[in-house]
């Protein structure tokens, strides 16, 4: 779990590093976990064999309890200021029907690719 | 109270808040509007309004679970890795599918709410609405967006993605599991890959993939377009 923790600690760091330095609009986090998959498909890690595991582990705790990290900045949403509450229609626009109406057009997308793919 | 005990109260409860949240969606068969982020973020509301505590003093305290959240960025690559192959074999409708999604998630948001009305500050907090929670934060501070709202947005988006796209399968006739996992995966993100999971491990499969793809190839143009169009005016 430790070793886990400290890799993804340290691609997390080179990849905040790479984003100040190069004063790229990719956040740190992302570019860490491309490093981390590049290093991954590649073979190219160079630390032991069972950190390897220690990071399965340590990744798969924060993956399977994403939902509760962004928790806090989620309560966000019931705390926005009048400007933006008074534009509701707008929010919900956005949410509800922009949202299925860009299923749906994947969706018809994925039929019609698949089509030509199998 | 002091300030170490404050903060330790609002850790603990926004921990509590999720077990609760948890449970009672475990209950209740896991029906989607009763996503622990739903109820969780509602507790949590109510608790800070009934100890008069600030939004912004509850976020200072619990600044450490978004440390966390970059991490679990960086642990996406893991399940990437693990199902690399069967992104190989379905790479060509997986690569037009997700940036075609991308692209369209944003502008049917931006349309819709700049027809409703929506202002300058509202739409840039709605751009990343499609993209992983720690993703869609890091491009709203690129964008000086409201990251609250952000959030707010972001999560609402999936639970709500989740519930309406086995309507959308039936209106398009998708079936194929590969196929549905993308959709989940591009326009609800986190919570879309965890109903997905639900339904067929292939279509979590693909959730994720299409979840960590949107969410790294909107990194990519997102923040960079604004930018660039909030300079030419």
């Amino acid at each position: 779990m430790i070793p886990g923790l400290l890799i993804l600690i340290a691609y997390q760091l080179v990849g905040e590093l790479i984003s100040y330095w190069l004063n790229w609009p990719i956040p740190g986090p992302v570019v860490g976990m491309l490093l981390l998959l590049a290093s991954l498909r590649l073979g190219a890690v160079l630390w032991p064999r069972g950190w390897l595991v220690a990071t399965e582990t340590a990744g798969k705790a924060l993956i399977d309890n994403l939902s509760l990290l962004f928790l806090p900045a989620g309560v966000g949403i019931f705390f926005l200021p009048d400007h933006i509450q008074a534009q509701w229609p707008a929010v919900l626009a956005a949410i509800v029907l922009a949202t299925f109406i860009s299923m749906v057009l994947c969706a018809i997308l994925l039929r019609w690719l698949s089509r030509h793919h199998d | 109270m002091t300030e170490r005990a404050t903060g330790l109260l609002l850790i603990g409860a926004t921990l509590l808040a999720y077990q609760l949240g948890l449970l009672l969606y475990r209950r209740a068969a896991r029906r989607v509007w009763l996503h622990p982020l739903l109820t969780g973020t509602l507790l949590m509301a109510l608790l800070l309004t009934a100890l008069n505590i600030s939004f912004a003093e509850y976020r200072q305290h619990t600044l450490l679970f978004d440390q966390l959240l970059g991490l679990a960025t960086v642990a996406l690559a893991l399940p990437l890795h693990r199902e690399f192959h069967h992104l190989k074999a379905f790479i060509g409708p997986v690569t037009v599918t997700v940036i075609f999604g991308g692209l369209v998630a944003c502008a049917t948001a931006l349309g819709l709410a700049a027809l409703a009305g929506g202002s300058h500050e509202l739409l840039l907090a709605l751009a990343p609405k499609s993209v992983t929670t720690p993703i869609a934060l890091s491009i709203a501070e690129q964008l000086n967006a409201n990251t609250g709202l952000t959030t707010g947005v972001v999560i609402f988006t999936g639970i709500l993605g989740a519930l309406m796209a086995p309507l959308a399968f039936r209106v398009t006739g998708l079936q194929d599991p590969r196929s549905q996992g993308l959709v989940l995966g591009i326009n609800a993100h986190g919570v879309g890959t965890a109903r997905a999971f639900e339904t067929n491990p292939i279509t979590g499969a693909f959730a994720s993939l299409a979840m960590g793809l949107t969410g790294a190839f909107t990194a990519l143009w997102l923040p960079a377009t604004v930018q660039a169009l909030t300079r030419g005016f």
